[in-house]
């Protein structure tokens, strides 16, 4: 008898459907799967044999074919031990009045026939839907992640001998409610605006590169705060909306880094060391494609500490999905493209010692070891970094008088009300803050005056600007008019816009 | 093909190409240069020195001499060189008056050059950035009325070459041979000096810079001069050297003062102790050349730019926050108008978003 099961293979981001059928008849014992298995799915059998037969059931006798089709998709992973093990037992007719119809299957088993869970859910779940699918079963430790998608029945199972009871109608499982998005910031962590001395310029930089999603640069010698800088970004960040929440979570279940929450609720804060590949930045592997670092910061920030200590190669591929913000893989496995809109934070020493430019410590740098040392930064990529700040090295209170430093929650409603202004200048289209914009954007929404254009032409020509840092400067010049709520872009926009370039006349 | 070399040129040339004289050699040949020297005279110098280098045997060959020196002029022809030698009617005479003049110029560029007044921008190599905002600023107005005379390093010699570059009055004094790429990531600002200004070597083809090289270049760079400013110098800076030797040739120096206690300026002020004009802009020296001040265009100012400006100059150097503060503005705000004032050309940062006033 032959038994058709659905279940659901992963394809980058997306899930494809996959009809695992399952023939036994009658012949010599053996056991067959076809249909372009990996080796994890081809192991599968041994998984499922266990787990049927410790879960009281038994284990058909004669020649078994599995086949998963469509027979040209590549299927990996161990998301298919479920399926291809109801399909045995229907098939051995074990499952006799059992309705599997439209159930979509999904999980791995363990030997004793429990249902473990699996990465890449949601992704699937969201794929299948779409697909009009509405009934699922899936592993319970699964089941956070899975109640976020809403207007479907999820059965959360944990062993393969509860699957058969609720197929058979012998046990209910009550469907999961559906969960609603609560966007979360982590109250118990450190880094908030408040506990940061001083900075008053690298503060604004901050708020300006998050109002308008700009690229920062954080310049300074060691210990002057540059990380803990850093680190405050995701407080001043806006919180997520539950589309960018799906979109992101999608991204970290492919990757399998999704915590005990299910969902990510908080903007990622990426942290790569600056050992890592091009292939761990951008993505990649053998054969199955996995996202990079760039991906799994998607909607949130990367921040790369010591920027010149980064391999040339992987700081050199950041520069296309900086500016398309997304990635293109291409493996044998597939080419796959992965959403990778995340806003660069980055930091550096002013030189290999750390003290050039400093006011009490001695540069013991020569100039050349300096070029050598900047030069491990293209120009091209510091072009798209809109910021470039120094960050001080003397204690604020050294400088001026200080009062109650702000936290992170008063300049996120800043920064909120600058964005609110951009969704309203950019709404119906796919831009979303103005560091996205395109050229057509920046024709209407960047316009200067005579004077606003006189300073850029000067500053153009003085600090030899090439068109992109040109166009750059105009975005933060919107964003800055923005935070000033401002129709227009004025003078001082442009002013400040060009300070924060100012690095770039350092060669 | 070699007329603009008399045959007596054309033999220190040689000379001089054969690679190093040894002291005494030079100070006998300059020495009998100025006296003026027979042909038999510098034929025997040419010959012992010749011989010594070939170890060959000398046989009053003076046809040979000479052919070996038409050699010489024609590779600097092929690399569109020229050389001026001691006894050339354009070499400069300031640098003829220094008690050891290098017998021969290797030149790429313009020749006119030599001809005109000079006067000798340097520095150290680390130099705060006001100080090279400064000399770029002096050396851009001196360069109305003087050619600027420097080396090629980075830092001070790269802020006068900066401000110098674009009139194209400049003489760039190299410490190695013409076609030597030193420091190395300057080679094609070498190639575009002498596009524009002139570059100026006493070293033949294919020397390289030796530590003693920059000591002997320092005096051609003081020799050249009427006066030498000196924008930046440790204690024991190598631009003391040019500064020093400027004094015992009796030309005029000039320093920019620096902070009390700045290790980068220590050699400036203490010039300055010892009876060095003190200079904050080019009319300084032009006063002292009696020459008048040039108008400066002063660049117009909004009123927050003209506050601000106004509380740096108070302070000299000072934080943006601080700054901010004392105009009573948001940082931001200071930070624009500091950028208004930075295109303007009047302030420097000075790193760790410090400003500092120029003048």
């Amino acid at each position: 008898m032959i038994a058709k099961i659905v279940c659901y293979a992963l394809q980058g981001l997306e899930g494809v459907p996959v009809e695992v059928e399952t023939d036994v008849s009658r012949g010599i014992p053996a056991y067959e799967m076809v249909g372009l298995p990996d080796a994890a799915v081809k192991e599968s059998r041994e998984r499922v044999r266990s787990a049927i037969r410790n879960s009281g059931f038994s284990f058909p006798m004669g020649k078994i074919t599995v086949n998963l089709a469509p027979a040209d998709v590549k299927k990996e992973g161990a998301a298919f031990d479920l399926a291809v093990a109801v399909s045995l037992l229907k098939a051995s007719e074990q499952l006799v009045g059992a309705a599997v119809q439209g159930i979509v299957f999904l999980g791995e088993l363990a030997l004793d026939g429990t249902v473990r869970p699996v990465t890449g859910l949601l992704p699937v779940l969201i794929s299948a839907k779409a697909n009009g699918y509405t009934r699922f079963v899936v592993p319970a430790g699964n089941a956070k992640e899975a109640a976020y998608l809403g207007g479907a029945q999820i059965y959360p199972v944990s062993t393969l001998a509860e699957t058969v009871r609720f197929l058979l109608g012998a046990e209910a499982i009550s469907p999961l409610a559906p969960e609603t998005f609560v966007p979360r910031r982590h109250a118990e962590q450190s880094a908030d605006l408040k506990y940061v001395k001083g900075q008053p310029v690298a503060r604004r930089a901050l708020e300006v590169a998050v109002a308008g999603g700009h690229n920062l640069l954080l310049m300074g010698p060691p210990g002057t705060g540059k990380t803990m800088l850093a680190r405050c970004l995701p407080t001043v960040m806006p919180d997520l909306t539950f589309a960018e929440a799906l979109e992101i979570t999608k991204i970290h279940s492919v990757a399998g880094t999704l915590g005990e929450e299910g969902i990510v609720s908080e903007r990622p804060f990426r942290t790569p060391h600056h050992t890592a590949t091009t292939v761990a930045m951008c993505g990649g592997g053998t054969r199955a494609v996995h996202p990079g670092e760039i991906s799994l910061a998607h909607g949130g920030v990367l921040f790369l500490d010591e920027l010149p200590e980064y391999k040339r190669s992987a700081l050199e591929a950041l520069r296309q999905p900086l500016e398309d913000g997304k990635i293109t893989v291409a493996r044998a496995g597939g080419t796959i493209a992965f959403p990778a809109r995340f806003m660069l934070c980055a930091s550096m020493n002013p030189c290999p010692c750390g003290n050039y430019g400093s006011a009490d410590k001695v540069c013991t740098c020569s100039p050349a070891e300096i070029r050598r040392y900047r030069r491990k930064i293209s120009g091209p990529l510091l072009d798209r970094i809109d910021l470039q700040v120094e960050v001080d090295n003397v204690p604020y209170d050294a400088l001026a008088a200080d009062g109650e430093q702000e936290d992170s929650a008063a300049v996120r409603e800043r920064v909120n009300v600058a964005r609110a202004i951009q969704s309203v200048r950019f709404e119906g289209t796919s831009v979303r803050t103005n560091a996205e914009m395109g050229e057509r954007e920046l024709a209407q929404f960047c316009r200067l005056s005579a004077e606003g254009e006189r300073i850029l032409k000067d500053a153009f020509e003085r600090m030899k600007l090439s068109a992109r840092a040109r166009a750059r400067i105009l975005k933060v010049a919107r964003t800055i008019a923005d935070l000033a709520a401002c129709e227009e872009i004025l003078p001082a926009h442009v002013y400040e816009a060009v300070s924060y370039r100012l690095g770039d006349s350092l060669e | 093909m070699n007329a603009s070399y008399s045959e007596r040129e054309r033999l220190l040339l040689l000379l001089a190409a054969c690679g190093e004289l040894d002291e005494s050699t030079r100070t006998a040949l300059s020495r009998i240069c100025a006296e003026g020297v027979s042909d038999a005279d510098l034929e025997k110098i040419c010959a012992a020195v010749i011989e010594t280098d070939t170890n060959g045997v000398y046989k009053g060959n003076r046809a040979g001499l000479l052919r070996l020196a038409d050699e010489v002029v024609a590779r600097l022809e092929r690399r569109n060189c020229f050389a001026v030698t001691l006894l050339s009617a354009d070499y400069p005479a300031a640098l003829a008056a220094i008690p050891d003049p290098p017998l021969v110029l290797f030149c790429a560029g313009r020749r006119e050059l030599l001809g005109a007044r000079k006067f000798c921008i340097v520095g150290s190599r680390l130099l705060p950035a006001w100080a090279a905002k400064a000399g770029k600023n002096i050396a851009q107005e001196l360069g109305a009325r003087f050619v600027i005379v420097t080396g090629i390093a980075e830092g001070g010699d790269r802020a006068a070459i900066d401000g110098a570059l674009p009139a194209a009055n400049l003489i760039s004094v190299l410490p190695c041979g013409l076609d030597v790429d030193y420091p190395a990531a300057h080679a094609a600002l070498k190639r575009e000096i002498a596009g524009r200004g002139l570059v100026v070597t006493e070293y033949p083809f294919g020397t390289r810079a030796q530590k003693y090289s920059f000591h002997a270049r320092n005096r051609i760079l003081a020799g050249l001069s009427e006066g030498v400013l000196v924008l930046a110098a440790g204690e024991k800076s190598g631009t003391l050297i040019t500064a020093n030797a400027a004094l015992s040739y009796g030309r005029d120096v000039f320093a920019l003062p620096h902070n009390a206690g700045a290790a980068q300026g220590a050699g400036c002020n203490e010039l300055i102790k010892q009876g060095a004009y003190l200079c904050t802009d080019a009319g300084d020296v032009l006063e002292a050349y009696g020459m008048p001040r040039t108008a400066r265009r002063e660049p117009a100012l909004t009123p927050a730019e003209e506050k601000l400006l106004g509380a740096l100059r108070q302070r000299g150097e000072a934080h943006a926050a601080v700054l901010a503060q004392l105009a009573g503005v948001p940082v931001w705000e200071a930070q624009a108008t500091l950028a208004a004032l930075e295109l303007k050309g009047l302030i420097a940062r000075s790193g760790g978003n410090q400003y500092a006033a120029l003048k």
